[in-house]
């Protein structure tokens, strides 16, 4: 009888860990941990998680091949193989849906826009790994000062009855003019349309540089906000795919695909 | 870490030109005495920097070996006995002694017999050597209020003349190019000073005979100005010899370039660009340089009659647009060992216009102007693009076969950076891999030298698909 093979992706991200188990079937197993201080325990973590998940794999030794990404994928000595977030991105969007062109991936740290190949590869990409402004710590840093917690923030903006304009594209200085606004009473519904609208046009910025063809998907901790994707898809005029997996799993899932085809 | 082990011809060859920087600097040292030389480190604490120079030969040959080891060390040394000659020049023949803007011809100042010094040259070459050197410049100037969003390099420039590090000069010639930060330094490098100076007016629109006839017109009103201020007199004659010596390195540039259009090529990198950076902008028709540039090619034609790669694993060709990673010069040497990429040919050597015509003086100035408006930092700086810019890149992926364009994106250069959405969409539809990599030309606080290893470690695995070769 022959063993069934498991592949593994990892995504260490600067927020969250991630994993993904496929099986013959596809996937059969994922977590999505917080992350912790070493990379290496949030990989080892998040894996032994996932495969927890599936009856008869056992530990991560028993994988066929795994594949680390993320910004901590080298620090995961016992994977086989270490691939770049921006590839495994590319190719987990790509294995949920073909027709996906163009990527905006919004992490904890980093926010990117990728043009996806025919054949799930990268076509071109572009980065913002200097600025925190308009990634998940960002919106951390924007949801305190509403008191709330991330999914409330994210859902603010929805019930916003016009777009106070947040100028400021530093985190540091956005905080100050978000206070300004709050305390001036302005609506908090309306400051954070402001905040959403602010960091959609960072996102049309990167997008701009690799060029937008449909079908636009978006990945990463921050495709969970509501709110900035009612703005991004009222910025680009165009639908944005919805992938049938959770979309911070997206970059473990490419490392898991590309994991498979080795293995 | 490498692949590539140096053999033992590498590791003596290696020594033998660490030994020949050290005696040279020691020798130039001694020459000027303790005192003097005590004097003048102070004056000029620059200096210093040059003891770094077996610390860049070690980190231009890693992973390098035969003639490509040969040549790169070569240059290097060559370029040191420069900086040693300039030294020398700065010591004993202060009273010819004139501070040049980097885009005017040394041509001319030599043919009039000053001694001429491009205070940019300190600002490329010092990071070279010690990465973080220009820092302490940098904040100099923006201590005096100088925006920090001016490039670097006028800005590092300004620095040093606040700190009051550069020799006294008799004049002060400088032009409207390249850039707003390059005129802007010349003012305040010139009121520090308090030197005479003259600007020449290099015309925008630079592509027709009135423009030419206009340009050498300024050339003859800076050698009338220089010859009222100093006691520089222009000998044609003279002028004409150090012409015609740089058409013949020019010759033999050409033939090297000829040689590396072959796949794998026979050389790379620092012979290629650092062999052009100095010896045609700095000492041009120099006797030394014409017989470093026939070394060169020697070399160059050993390796391709020999079927010798100058990188060992040449996987991919590029070209490099605008200066080099300065703070960062062994980004070529890490890339040829890390994915196998080979630069062949930069913006900063390529020109469309190498030769002089040595008929008359008339002809040399129209020559010499036409190099500069046709050369690197103008041509690439002024309008239209569709004419000036992008027919020299695309023209240089086609000739010299190369896979990518490489674009050391200095966040000073406004210029450039402009370029880059429009570069990026001409390379999308020529279906040309373009790469910009964002850091600033000297300051490695802006972007550090693993950033710049990131960018273009993430380029090539995504975009190229390559893996590492270690």
């Amino acid at each position: 009888m022959n063993k069934i093979r498991y592949y593994g992706g990892c995504d260490v991200g600067s927020t969250t860990g991630k994993a993904v188990i496929l099986g013959p079937e596809g996937i059969v197993g994922s977590s999505l941990i917080p992350s912790e201080i070493d990379p290496e325990i949030t990989a080892r973590l998040a894996l032994e998680k996932a495969c927890a998940a599936v009856a008869g794999l056992g530990n991560i030794a028993n994988l066929a091949y795994l594949i680390g990404t993320g910004y901590g994928r080298n620090e995961v000595p016992f994977a086989n193989e270490n691939i770049s977030e921006i590839s495994c991105h590319a190719m987990g969007a790509f294995w949920c849906d073909p027709t996906i062109k163009t990527i905006v991936d919004i992490g904890g740290q980093d926010m990117k826009a990728i043009s996806v190949a025919d054949d799930g590869s990268v076509r071109e990409f572009a980065m913002n790994d200097k600025c925190a402004a308009g990634t998940g710590r960002f919106f951390e840093a924007m949801s305190r000062i509403f008191r709330m917690d991330l999914d409330a923030f994210s859902r603010l903006s929805l019930n916003a009855r016009k777009t106070i304009p947040v100028t400021a594209q530093c985190s540091v200085f956005a905080e100050t003019e978000v206070i300004s606004l709050l305390a001036k009473r302005n609506p908090p519904a309306d400051i954070a349309a402001g905040i959403q609208n602010a960091v959609a046009k960072r996102c049309f910025t990167l997008i701009k540089r690799v060029g937008l063809k449909p079908r636009l998907t978006v990945t990463g901790g921050c495709a969970k906000n509501q709110g900035l994707l009612v703005e991004l898809k009222r910025m680009f005029q165009i639908d944005i795919a919805t992938l049938a997996v959770d979309p911070q799993l997206i970059g473990a899932l490419g490392a898991a695909i590309l994991a498979s085809r080795k293995g | 870490m490498s692949t590539i082990k140096p053999g033992l011809s590498d590791y003596l060859l290696f020594n033998k030109y660490r030994a020949i920087n050290l005696m040279n600097i020691g020798r130039m040292a001694a020459k000027h005495g303790p005192l003097d030389m005590h004097r003048d480190l102070n004056q000029y604490p620059w200096i210093w920097d040059l003891l770094e120079v077996n610390s860049l030969l070690k980190r231009l040959v890693e992973g390098r070996s035969g003639n490509y080891r040969k040549a790169v060390a070569m240059i290097l040394g060559g370029v040191i006995d420069g900086v040693i000659e300039l030294l020398e020049g700065i010591f004993y023949r202060s009273d010819r002694l004139i501070i040049h803007e980097d885009l005017l011809p040394p041509e001319i100042f030599r043919a009039m017999g000053l001694q001429p010094f491009a205070p940019e040259l300190l600002g490329i070459l010092l990071p070279m050597l010690v990465p973080d050197t220009m820092q302490k410049y940098l904040d100099a100037a923006e201590s005096e209020g100088i925006p920090p969003d001016i490039c670097s390099l006028p800005r590092a420039t300004i620095g040093m003349a606040l700190k009051n590090v550069f020799p006294e000069a008799l004049a002060i010639v400088s032009s409207n190019m390249p850039c707003d930060g390059g005129m802007s330094s010349y003012t305040i490098i010139a009121r520090q000073l308090n030197k005479p100076a003259y600007w020449v007016d290099i015309p925008f629109d630079f592509k027709n005979e009135r423009a030419l006839e206009y340009f050498a017109g300024e050339l003859k009103d800076m050698i009338a100005w220089l010859e009222k201020h100093t006691p520089g007199r222009m000998d044609w004659e003279r002028l004409k010899e150090i012409c015609e010596k740089r058409n013949t390195m020019a010759e033999l540039e050409l033939d090297i370039w000829d040689m590396i259009r072959h796949r794998p090529a026979p050389m790379a990198a620092e012979a290629i660009w650092m062999s052009h950076l100095w010896f045609f902008n700095i000492n041009p028709g120099y006797d030394t340089s014409i017989k470093l540039f026939t070394d060169l090619k020697d070399l160059t034609q050993k390796n391709l009659e020999a079927k010798v790669s100058a990188v060992p694993h040449e996987k991919y060709r590029a070209l490099l647009w605008n200066p080099p990673t300065l703070h960062y010069i062994d980004l070529m040497a890490w890339a040829e060992r890390t994915y196998g990429v080979s630069i062949i040919l930069d913006s900063m050597s390529f020109n469309r216009q190498p030769f002089i015509d040595t008929a008359t003086p008339d002809s040399m100035l129209k020559s010499l102007g036409n190099i500069i408006m046709q050369g690197p930092m103008s041509r690439h700086t002024r309008g239209p693009a569709e004419a000036n810019y992008f027919p020299d890149i695309f023209h240089m992926v086609k000739h010299f076969d190369l896979d990518m364009v490489w674009v050391a994106g200095h966040i000073g250069c406004k210029n450039t950076q402009a370029m880059s959405g429009v570069l990026r969409e001409k390379c999308r539809d020529a279906g040309i891999p373009l790469l910009v990599i964002d850091y600033d030309l000297m300051d490695s606080r802006i972007t550090p030298k693993e950033g710049i290893q990131e960018q273009v470690g993430n380029f090539m695995e995504n975009i190229m698909k390559a893996k590492r070769l270690f």
